[in-house]
């Protein structure tokens, strides 16, 4: 009895070093992969980062009105956050291929699709950055144009152009990374709909009055008497 | 000869069988059928009168009309004032027309006149709208004149204006270009002016024909230019304008886009010449320099401070981002008083539009939107003058307008900070 329970120890002892000595080399194996993957990311990093300058893309980003957004959430600079990104996107996947040398059964096939999501995610971000900037431009255009024009809630019209682009990018960037594909896609068209329904519903009931001297304006033979402006030059 | 590759091959071509001429008369159109052939005939009846022995060119550039101006310039037929017993040409006084684009651009326009006057090494030249009604043979000799004979070569036009007209040309642009250009010039932004071949060869040398400043009002960026270049400028009196009905002009959010975009964007682009100059040396001026008519009623001002006090208010996050902090909060405060005593300080305007031209050059936003977050800053300026001047005589409006030019002179100091310090 003592014999087989020392037996079964020295096995298990015999065992757990044969899984270090096969172990060890590949988690050595591992932690170079992530020590080169820190300096690949670190590199790209450094040249996305000089790029960026050369193209002023912090100035765009400022004149979009994109960067006082970030300023607000607290984000760094355009450049910064691209470059860091990139950082994280290139040393993340370097460490799931780290990982996926370990051998651990179960693990690959996660880390092949966590892997396989990894583009997919830098797209999603990049349609979230191209929907800011395209919000804030039109959103910020129209309260000009109906500001300038005098016309009635000019922050309303620009807040529901920023609103409509936002629900247009998010659900596109998630789509692309895939969640839950229908729902977002039900999500976004009742919520689209209802919001262009409400639309509907305020002008014609809510508006009525603006409605028809809108098209009695532009339609009808009965003319707005038209405010005039000194002549500017 | 440089650009003629982007001219068309029949405009090319009717341009060689022209020849050399002394002077061009060009004649941007763009829907002008009714109006052009009285503009072709006071042109060629001041080129007869004025200018015998010289060769001369009349060039029509269309945007693409659609109602036959071009039919109507080429077809209308040479008329002599009947009873004109004095000296006429001795040579032939040419015509060519041409469409330059489809859609119509007045420095596409001028592209075409400025590469015309270059390939047949024109000495004057003038251009000449078909919109204005009373335009006289006079008007284009007195555009010509000074640039073949007195060696001018920029001559810009002044115009008798109404006291309440023209008020972005007399309480924004000009003091404004007077200050940061150090050029008098009145009307920098006019629909005639002249100018010579010596400044059409340079103008064709730059390569900002795309520039939308530009595109839109080139005239501005033709005078900054002779005076970067060191180029003598001038200004005729030609007396009262009037245009046709259907030319009414672009309304103010427009003009502002159009003149104070185009200005800034000059500002930009000339730093080195303006910001090294402190004063505004008299230029050649022919006849009065100015000249306001009493006539005119004050325009309707209640809107126009409702449109000041609500762009105030809407467009606080993007002012906030233009102006400092402390002229954003005198903005405000005055946005707060009572209508009847509301004033627009000279102060104050210059001060917040030195700080837009600075934030242009900063780029704190996009551009076109920084220009018109101006426009109801504007209106409340207006607002305020109009309240102030509601009685004043034409001589007490001038004496005004020559204190807020000083004004802008004064501030020069604080734009040169505003503009060279961060952001």
């Amino acid at each position: 009895m003592k014999e087989v329970i020392i037996q079964g120890l020295r096995q298990a002892y015999s065992n757990l070093v044969h899984m270090f000595a096969e172990f060890l080399p590949r988690l050595l194996v591992m932690l170079v992969i992530v020590l080169v993957g820190l300096v690949v990311a670190y590199l790209l990093k450094t040249i996305l980062r000089a790029v960026l300058h050369v193209t002023r893309l912090d100035r765009l980003s400022e004149e979009a009105g994109a960067s006082r957004f970030l300023r607000m959430a607290a984000l760094p600079s355009m450049t910064e956050l691209l470059s860091r990104s990139l950082f994280w996107v290139t040393w993340c996947g370097f460490i799931l291929i780290g990982i996926s040398v370990l051998g651990v059964a179960g693990l690959q096939e996660q880390i092949s699709r966590l892997f396989l999501l990894l583009p997919a995610i830098f797209v999603a971000i990049l349609i979230l950055f191209v929907g800011l900037v395209t919000a804030n431009f039109l959103s910020r255009a129209a309260l000009l144009a109906a500001v300038n024009a005098g016309y009635p809630s000019p922050k309303l019209l620009s807040w529901s152009i920023r609103f409509v682009i936002w629900a247009l990018a998010v659900s596109m960037a998630l789509e692309q990374v895939g969640v839950a594909r229908q729902t977002v896609i039900a999500a976004f068209s009742i919520v689209f709909g209802a919001f262009m329904f409400g639309l509907a519903i305020a002008f014609g009931l809510g508006g009525k009055d603006l409605a028809r001297e809108f098209l009695e304006r532009n339609l009808g033979e009965k003319k707005r008497e038209k405010y005039e402006e000194p002549q500017p030059l | 000869m440089a650009e003629e590759s982007f001219l068309a091959d029949d405009f090319i071509r009717q341009l060689m069988s022209v020849g050399e001429v002394d002077l061009l008369v060009g004649i941007p159109s763009y829907n002008n059928a009714s109006t052009i052939a009285q503009t072709l005939h006071s042109v060629e009846e001041s080129l007869r009168q004025n200018f015998v022995r010289e060769r001369a060119v009349i060039l029509n550039v269309d945007g693409g009309s659609g109602d036959e101006t071009r039919q109507v310039f080429e077809q209308s037929s040479e008329r002599r004032e009947a009873g004109h017993k004095g000296l006429t040409s001795l040579r032939t006084i040419h015509r060519i027309s041409c469409m330059y684009d489809r859609s119509p651009s007045q420095g596409v326009a001028l592209r075409s006149i400025v590469a015309a006057a270059d390939l047949l090494r024109a000495r004057a030249c003038a251009v000449i709208s078909p919109a204005t009604t009373n335009l006289t043979p006079a008007w284009i000799a007195n555009l010509l004149r000074p640039v073949y004979r007195e060696g001018l070569d920029f001559v810009a036009p002044l115009y008798v204006r109404s006291r309440f007209q023209g008020l972005l040309a007399r309480d924004l642009l000009y003091p404004m270009s007077r200050a940061v250009f150090g050029q008098r010039i009145r009307e920098l932004y006019s629909d005639e002016w002249g100018f010579s071949g010596r400044l059409a060869s340079q103008c064709l040398e730059q390569d900002v024909w795309r520039e939308e400043a530009v595109r839109t009002r080139p005239e501005a960026w033709m005078a900054v230019l002779a005076g970067s270049a060191g180029l003598k400028c001038g200004q005729y009196f030609l007396g009262p304008k009037t245009v046709s009905p259907s030319a009414t002009g672009p309304d103010i959010v427009d003009a502002i886009r159009q003149t104070v975009g185009s200005f800034f964007w000059c500002m930009e682009s000339n730093q080195p010449y303006w910001m090294g100059r402190s004063n505004s040396p008299a230029i050649s001026t022919f006849g009065p320099e100015h000249e306001l008519s009493a006539d005119g009623i004050p325009p309707s001002q209640e809107k126009m401070f409702d449109l000041f006090r609500s762009g105030v208010n809407e467009l606080e996050p993007i002012l906030a981002s233009i102006l400092t902090p402390d002229t954003h909060a005198q903005i405000k405060a005055i946005a707060l008083s009572d209508r009847a005593k509301f004033r627009f300080a000279a102060e104050l305007w210059v001060k917040t539009l030195y700080e837009f031209a600075a934030s242009y050059h900063h780029a704190v936003l996009n551009r076109d939107h920084l220009v018109q977050a101006l426009v109801p800053l504007y209106r409340g300026r207006v607002y305020s003058f109009l309240l102030e001047n509601a009685n004043s005589s034409p001589e007490t409006m001038e004496a005004q307008s020559e204190i807020l030019c000083q004004e802008f002179e004064r501030q020069k100091p604080y734009l040169l900070e505003r503009w060279t310090g961060k952001n």
